[in-house]
């Protein structure tokens, strides 16, 4: 056994002066990492994954108390000195961060970062140091290494930053290596990669990885063991395959069940809570009506920015080129590509919260893009919008109740305070809060619950056409989950059109009717949902699909 | 249907805003707390002062020239000793003198006015000045004058800073092309100079020294406002209020102000510390409040050559007060911005 | 790099100009009469008027604008009301000895401070740290005015340490005898400040994600602070520096009261006080152009210090 880790507790003391509490993150984790083994730590936020392995090292802020036991070759690293930990950092035991960008010092060359632990703990001279930095950047696939040891962490794109960090933690051969989220902030495609390239060089390097993150799909690929974690407990530990195939805990069921893979096809996904309770989502789902009025015609939308460049020059970078569609009421169109693909410009440019350089959006007949300011103001009542980040995107210091008021007091919806407010709490319980809502405030509710808020808020104004910017990107599984149920409730009652915007093709795929995939601003492929699905005509889209974890596939 | 989410146990019972939040908070300071019923205490002292209730007379010379605190005791009468007082009765003039018919006249007349003599103090709480006023008074009615004028000059130039730096920041552009000019020709010239060029051409009195430090000091608060409604309106709930077609004004003001205005008001805090030191500067060196008025920096002006000459109260009385009320203050704005700080409130 | 250096130059003349044209509308339309004021108390009105033809004040303002820009282009500074002395010599005998002061004073105030600052940060909410922070609180409550009285009278009246006033003609002497006083005492006035805002440039970088790397790595502690995070503080600092830089120019003018050191703050001083406009309008208009210049040299040394920065 490499690493043992026996009824770990951490509580972080919060508040600096006067009141000071004890807020435990931790309560009582116990769990071995064998050797030459992968082991993925999973659980969504708050359940005390990263917390727990950054106790491993004490790499915890100075406001962290620790208790138990974390035994390794026979000591407790518990009660370790700093000085023996810092012989095991970097040497035995190397970490690979969530963010490679701020993880990077900016001021240091990729080589010097690099030859640190080398020269540190294996006492290499710095000629050496810098040959073998070569020979591991060579080994993590960065083109030319040579040359990129001089340049610094901005200059790489953020999978080579990525791969930078698994180097330089390979650099001493360590026996353990924890990777924390390591592929979480990085493009779709760029994750498989970074997957592949851990599973190899743990291989090749016949060493242990403890891999955290919150989505079970991804680990089940590489993880040799599961540990799963909810508020700072252990649910369930077992090898990979029984996770999978026989688990025994409801919430690691929940977990599994959640998820929507490609394959699904049940109308509504299952939501943890009621799948702990046993309850079975509705198949049924309703059928959609292909004459429906088409609410929303888009014709050959292209949005640039300039930017300026040299003594007096404007460089025009195009963000969105040449987008054309047709959305049906009751219909959803989902988008989907990277980050750069010009999606998220693209749904803003309907708003004209971008003003757009060319081409028609027609609603109704009218061209929304030449109407006058006045005409614009109606037409924001009917196509509205929700962001990706809940925790931005309502103003912290209005109560809930004033966010919903200020759309209907804007457009001079409800003649009366009183039937403005009789509205909001009829469209708060429509979208599954409690009526005290009413006057709380954001930060008292959690990510789900406000993008539900936010979601009533663009109801207040009665749209027809709703675009969902990466609306549930930002929320653990379960949470999404019911955010997306609720979406298909609302479509289904109100006949709303939806613009899902995304980079998620399995969630996107649930939710449309027919999917745009884009890249580099331009639409590489179109059609419908299904057909993507099964028969993907673009090579770009083929990757798309390929990149989505697959969850453990038995051999 | 998804189930009904009731909000749980863990979060607050009741709907707190941001002040309400920063108050509980303020409470357990206990460093705070006492710096603000110290600088309370001040405020009180200042209102009694302009309203006359206190320090009304700090004009009158009512101590002996250099008069030494009640607790020194004071002063020994000093041995003049210069020429001996001729002893035997005086020569009697009164046939040279032409007005000698008139002294008894003059003696009657004398007899029936009434003098008021004010008895001189020989020791004063604080000492006295040069002039035999009182210390005191004085110290009271400077904390009046130089907190009056920082906290002026403090609010016009935050009201100038953030209206500019509103519109700099939230339509940029050919406005923000604009306001940026303004400022860097106010920032090319160095703080002070800008401060005497001013100070040359309006000459003394408060209002022109408030008009002074507001309208040279408002840099650094434009430049902040200006970052912050940068970074507030790409946020996406100002994107939103844009989506329900708020007007750019609703937008500004309504929706991104209330979230800088803890950031303006700590800025203003600190403006606050750094005007009343400025003030205690000019008024030093003459540029400030006119001759008829009293300052902490008039009576420092005073107390340095009192120094020489071994009289230590003006200055410690002027050093004492403004030392106590600068603390307090910075310390409690210091309080007041980790109360308010977003990143210990988790509200955002 | 050339087309930055070009385009920020080039962005200089119209600040140059706005400030021109702020000094002299602010003096025009605000400030007394120049004919008075160098007429005198006695001056007749015939006198008063013939001042006025001669200094071309009876032509309209724009004209006079015009003017003013000519000589401010071909750098003919005028000359003082006071002491009818060419504003450009009293800049040239001036300056040494505002420098002589100011730079010493410069080098030591941040070599005190950084120091401070950084131990401070380190051990953040310790008892060290609180007790400095409310040390620099207290110390920054007490006017300059009083540092620069008692220590005077305390070291240079009393102790006799130093003398309490006086400059040479000699920059050696000035330095050993004169200068120390007046640098001691703003050091002692100025690391306050300083140490609070380095104080909070490392507590900023202290949390950045790549100290925790730095850990991991197992590099020593003090590795760490010395060798990342200092390197990325450096940053910040030299920046401030760099923007305070212009500032030393007009020096601490209540230091050179105080001291009589004759520098170009306490020449400053005296012509506001005397209204001598040409000196304070030139030493408006040439400081706007030198700080300009410093803040452009600050921004190619920041390219230089972080290599993030791109110049476009």
């Amino acid at each position: 056994m490499l690493l043992s880790i026996r009824d770990l507790k951490v509580s972080f003391r919060l508040g600096e002066r006067g009141a000071v509490t004890l807020v435990p993150a931790v309560s009582g984790v116990s769990f071995d990492i064998p050797e030459h083994t992968t082991v993925a730590l999973v659980g969504e936020s708050g359940s005390g994954k990263s917390v727990t392995a950054m106790s491993i090292l004490n790499l915890l802020p100075d406001n962290a108390q620790r208790s138990g036991v974390i035994e390794y070759q026979g000591r407790d690293l518990l009660q370790a000195a700093l000085p023996e930990l810092q012989a095991l950092r970097g040497k035995e035991i190397a970490c690979v961060f969530q963010d490679p960008m701020t993880s990077l010092n900016p001021v240091f060359t990729v080589g010097a970062q690099m030859t640190e632990p080398l020269q540190r703990h294996l006492n290499l001279g710095r000629r050496a140091a810098l040959d073998r930095v070569e020979a591991l950047l060579n080994e993590v696939g960065i083109p030319e290494p040579k040359r990129r040891l001089a340049s610094y962490p901005h200059e790489l794109s953020g999978g080579q930053q990525q791969r930078v960090m698994i180097a330089m933690a390979l650099a001493c051969d360590p026996k353990l290596l924890i990777a924390d989220e390591p592929t979480t902030a990085l493009d779709v495609t760029i994750q498989r990669q970074i997957l592949e390239l851990i599973a190899r060089l743990q291989e090749r390097h016949r060493m242990s990885v403890l891999f955290i993150s919150h989505d079970l799909g991804l680990v089940g690929e590489i993880a040799d063991h599961v540990v799963v974690m909810r508020q700072g407990v252990v649910r369930e530990q077992a090898p990979v395959a029984r996770i999978f195939q026989s688990p025994h805990d409801a919430y690691t069921k929940a977990l599994l069940a959640c998820r929507p893979s490609l394959g699904y096809t049940g109308a509504r996904l299952p939501v943890i809570d009621d799948h702990i309770e046993g309850k079975v989502p509705n198949r049924q789902a309703k059928p959609k009506d292909p004459n429906a009025p088409v609410v929303l015609q888009v014709r050959s939308l292209a949005k640039s920015f300039f930017l300026r460049e040299g003594l007096f020059g404007k460089r025009e970078f195009k963000a969105v080129r040449d987008v054309n569609f047709q959305l049906r009421r009751g219909h959803t169109l989902g988008v989907v590509g990277e980050s750069g693909s010009g999606k998220t410009t693209m749904g803003l440019t309907l708003l004209r919260l971008h003003e757009p350089t060319a081409g028609e959006v027609l609603f109704d007949g009218q061209n929304l893009l030449t109407l006058s300011d006045s005409a614009r103001q109606a037409m924001r009542r009917r196509i509205q919008i929700v962001f990706q980040n809940p925790y931005a995107s309502l103003n912290p210091r209005f109560t809930i109740g004033q966010t919903l008021n200020e759309p209907m007091a804007i457009h001079g919806i409800g003649t009366t305070q009183a039937e403005r407010e009789q509205r909001a709490r009829s469209l708060l319980a429509k979208v599954g809060l409690d009526d005290s809502a009413f006057g709380k405030y954001p930060h008292e509710f959690s990510g789900g619950q406000r993008q539900r808020i936010a979601i009533a808020r663009c109801l207040t104004l009665e749209p027809e056409v709703l675009v969902l910017d990466e609306a549930v990107s930002a929320l653990d599984v379960s949470v999404q989950a019911q955010v997306l149920n609720l979406l298909k409730d609302l479509q289904d009652d109100l006949g709303l059109a939806y613009v899902f915007i995304s980079h998620d093709l399995a969630v996107v795929r649930f939710l449309s009717d027919e999917v745009l995939v884009m890249k580099d601003g331009e639409v590489v492929e179109q059609a419908d949902a299904h057909q993507i699905l099964v028969a993907p005509k673009q090579e770009y889209t083929r990757r798309l699909l390929g990149a989505i974890p697959r969850g453990y596939q038995p051999t | 249907m998804s189930a009904v989410l009731p909000i749980t146990a863990a979060q607050a019972p009741h709907s707190e805003g941001v002040w309400r939040t920063a108050w509980r908070r303020f409470r357990n300071d206990r460093v705070g707390m006492v710096s603000l019923a110290i600088v309370a205490a001040f405020l009180v002292l200042i209102a009694l002062s302009a309203t006359r209730v206190v320090a009304r007379h700090w004009q009158a010379e009512v101590g002996v020239p250099n008069a030494p605190p009640t607790f020194l005791g004071p002063r020994p009468p000093e041995d003049l000793g210069t020429i001996e007082a001729p002893k035997g009765p005086n020569v009697d003039l009164s046939d040279v003198d032409p007005l000698a018919p008139r002294y008894k006249e003059w003696a009657e007349r004398a007899a029936q006015m009434k003098t008021a003599e004010v008895q001189r103090q020989e020791t004063l709480p604080f000492g006295g000045d040069r002039l035999g006023r009182d210390v005191l008074s004085k110290a009271i009615k400077g904390t009046e004058v130089s907190v009056f004028v920082g906290v002026l000059a403090s609010v016009l130039a935050t009201t100038i800073g953030t209206l500019l730096g509103a519109a700099a920041g939230f339509f940029g552009r050919r406005i923000n092309d604009f306001l940026e000019w303004v400022y860097n020709v106010f920032t090319a010239v160095p703080d002070i100079l800008l401060i005497f060029a001013f100070a040359a051409v309006f000459g003394r009195g408060i209002g022109t020294v408030v008009l002074i430090l507001g309208l040279t000091g408002w840099s650094g608060v434009y430049r902040q406002v200006r970052a912050e409604f940068i970074k507030h309106r790409s946020r996406e709930y100002v994107r939103a209020a844009e989506a329900i077609g708020a007007s750019a004004g609703s937008r500004m003001f309504r929706h991104i102000l209330p979230n800088v205005s803890h950031v303006i008001l700590v800025r203003m805090s600190l403006l606050v510390v750094g005007f009343i030191k400025f003030e205690v500067i000019l008024s030093y060196l003459g540029l400030g409040v006119p001759v008829d008025q009293v300052s902490w920096g008039t009576m420092l002006a005073e107390a340095q050559s009192e120094l020489i000459l071994g009289y230590w109260w003006q200055l410690a009385a002027a050093t004492l007060f403004m030392a106590v009320f600068v603390t307090a203050f910075s310390l409690m704005a210091d309080a007041w911005r980790d109360a308010l700080d977003p990143k210990l409130r988790g509200a955002e | 790099m050339w087309a930055y250096l070009i385009r920020r130059l080039w962005q200089m003349v119209p600040t140059l100009i706005g400030v021109v044209v702020l000094v002299f509308l602010l003096f025009k339309f605000f400030g007394a009469d120049p004919a008075v004021i160098l007429g005198g108390l006695n001056a007749t009105q015939e006198q008063v008027a013939a001042i006025r033809t001669q200094l071309g004040l009876d032509r309209p303002w724009w004209v006079q604008l015009a003017i003013y820009l000519k000589e401010i282009v071909t750098f003919e500074w005028g000359r003082s009301w006071a002491t009818n002395e060419a504003v450009s010599n009293l800049f040239a005998t001036r300056l040494p000895a505002t420098l002589t002061v100011m730079i010493p004073f410069l080098i030591l105030d941040t070599l005190v401070a950084l120091p401070i600052a950084m131990w401070v940060a380190y051990r953040r909410g310790s008892f060290s740290d609180r007790t400095i922070m409310v040390v620099t609180t207290v110390a920054l409550s007490i006017s300059f005015l009083v540092y620069i009285i008692i220590g005077q009278y305390v070291f240079g009246f009393q102790l006799g340490w130093f003398p309490v006033q006086g400059w040479s003609d000699s920059t050696l002497t000035n330095l050993i005898t004169f200068v120390p006083l007046p640098v001691l005492l703003a050091v002692m006035v100025g690391v306050s400040p300083q140490t609070r805002l380095y104080r909070t440039f490392f507590l900023d970088e202290l949390g950045h994600d790549y100290v925790r790397t730095a850990r991991a790595k197992g590099m020593t502690e003090g590795t760490v602070l010395f060798k990342h995070v200092l390197r990325n503080t450096m940053i910040p600092i030299i920046t401030n520096i760099g923007y305070a830089l212009p500032g030393i120019f007009v020096g601490s003018f209540l230091i050179e009261v105080f001291f009589s050191i004759p520098g170009l703050g306490r020449e400053v001083l005296l012509a506001v006080n005397r209204s001598d406009y040409p000196v304070i309008q030139a030493t408006t208009v040439y400081l706007a152009m030198l700080t300009m210049l410093i803040n452009l040299a600050t921004d190619l040394l920041y390219k230089v210090v972080d290599p993030r920065v791109v110049l476009k």
